[in-house]
């Protein structure tokens, strides 16, 4: 389980605080698929960036009982200057998980062969994903955290990302900030709509949609 | 107590993968590599040792003028790098923080980590050349030498830390601060003996910690003959409170810390 409790952040814009989240409370159970909707700039990145702990709320606290991945996204869990195998090895390193096993995924998931003894900044935004996508899942976590910029790329590479996620790993929690209602309606079991920096569940994905829609 | 020993093995692991990180990245896998870290110190010293000594002749303090340039100028150059460094290190390694394992503070730790290392290499290394060349004598005591490093290691390491937080907060400060390192020459005791200033200024000079640090590794390195000035507990009244100030902004920073 993961909880957030009264979450509250801003950011600073010259003299002004721009209030992005303001007290968002949410838990998130095993298993669970939660979509996040929401207009652009509704604070759908910020809540996961919040849950990720890659920044710290302003007030609030998150409770941690399960272990969760890094916000999966184009930026972010790489460094620019190191190749697809030196990431892949300092992921390994960081995470205490076998480098041989992580390498043999990340080769045969991003099927990047010799590109990945290039920097990661000569990536086109397609291989950086294939990246970024193999190095969380080749960590076992408990609850996944999807921003769905990540879901695009061709016809093979997303029947691929849906198999590993979706089928091999269904019994794991996952958050995806989602415009793709397709993929929210098919996979999530709860749907939240975000608007005006707050955070609110309906009964059903479908009601959740619906609301999005209207909006 | 498993969570303890569990909360170390990470830590450990962390610094371990950041350092490898850092020397990759810094010095990359081609030609010689992560010793290019003893390369830019090694050539300042010894550059200006050798100026120093066609300007002043063989002997200065009674000591060989060489090793007594290397002794100061190496700790001094260690100071600016390490300080340096760690201008707008939080924003620069942003990325990392996606992996809630890493703390900012791991990063600068590692950071200087790599310079104390690399200069303690080169030390060690210019000193066993020089020596073998007779221009460096072999150390009078081992023991004040890494004591005074140690001594001069956290007051870099508890600045570097104020520093860095700060050029977060204000560019100003992420601008002038390479001119300031500047100003730290006299400061840092690189170019004197205590003992050979006037009552006054030393006693002023001494208020600064890192002119403790390093007579105590010129006393390591020369012996008792340079009348060495220092003190065991006043440089930690400095540096420890100076320490925690330094976590304290960093922890602020962290805080407010936006990334991409």
């Amino acid at each position: 389980m993961i909880s957030c409790v009264n979450l509250r952040k801003g950011y600073r814009v010259g003299h002004q605080t721009h209030q992005v989240l303001r007290g968002i409370n949410l838990t998130i159970e095993p298993g669970d698929k939660i979509a996040l909707l929401g207009r652009n700039g509704a604070g759908k990145s910020t809540l996961i960036k919040q849950i990720g702990g890659v920044e710290l709320p302003d007030s609030g606290r998150i409770v941690r009982h399960m272990t969760n991945s890094w916000p999966i996204g184009f930026s972010g869990g790489f460094q620019g200057s190191l190749t697809g195998y030196d990431n892949a090895r300092f992921i390994s390193r960081i995470y205490g998980s076998e480098l041989s096993a992580i390498r043999a995924f990340v080769e045969e998931f991003t099927e990047l062969g010799s590109g990945l003894k290039r920097p990661v900044q000569t990536y086109s935004s397609g291989m950086r994903a294939r990246l970024a996508f193999a190095l969380s899942l080749a960590i076992d976590f408990d609850c996944y955290l999807i921003d769905e910029v990540i879901l695009v790329g061709d016809q093979n590479f997303q029947h691929k990302c849906h198999y590993e996620l979706f089928e091999k790993r269904a019994d794991r929690a996952m958050v995806i900030a989602s415009h793709d209602l397709n993929i929210v309606q098919s996979v999530c079991n709860r749907g939240i709509v975000m608007k005006d920096g707050v955070a609110e569940e309906y009964p059903s994905v479908r009601e959740a949609v619906e609301a999005y829609v209207q909006m | 107590m498993a969570s303890l020993r569990q909360g170390w093995n990470i830590q450990v692991r962390v610094i371990g993968a950041l350092m490898l990180r850092e020397l990759t990245t810094r010095f990359g896998r081609e030609n010689i590599g992560f010793l290019w870290i003893m390369a830019e110190p090694l050539l300042f010293a010894v550059l200006v040792g050798i100026l120093w000594r066609f300007m002043k002749g063989p002997i200065e303090f009674g000591v060989d003028i060489v090793a007594f340039v290397i002794t100061g100028y190496l700790p001094l150059v260690l100071f600016r790098t390490a300080v340096n460094r760690g201008v707008k290190s939080f924003t620069a390694n942003g990325g990392l923080m996606y992996h809630r394992q890493i703390k900012i503070l791991d990063l600068l730790l590692v950071r200087f980590l790599v310079e104390f290392i690399g200069h303690a290499m080169a030390y060690l290394f210019i000193a066993t050349v020089l020596g073998v060349l007779g221009f460096f004598p072999v150390p009078y005591d081992v023991g004040f030498l890494i004591l005074g490093g140690l001594y001069y290691g956290l007051f870099t390491f508890a600045v570097m830390l104020i520093v860095a937080s700060l050029s977060e907060m204000s560019e100003v400060i992420e601008k002038i601060i390479p001119v300031t390192t500047y100003l730290m020459i006299p400061f840092s005791g690189a170019f004197y003996l205590v003992s050979s200033l006037s009552p006054n200024v030393a006693k002023f000079l001494l208020y600064s910690p890192p002119v403790h640090g390093m007579e105590m590794m010129r006393l390591g390195v020369f012996g008792p003959s340079i009348d060495p000035h220092f003190d065991y507990i006043y440089p930690l009244m400095v540096s420890l409170p100076c320490l925690a100030l330094g976590l304290v902004l960093c922890r602020m920073v962290r805080r407010r810390l936006v990334i991409e």
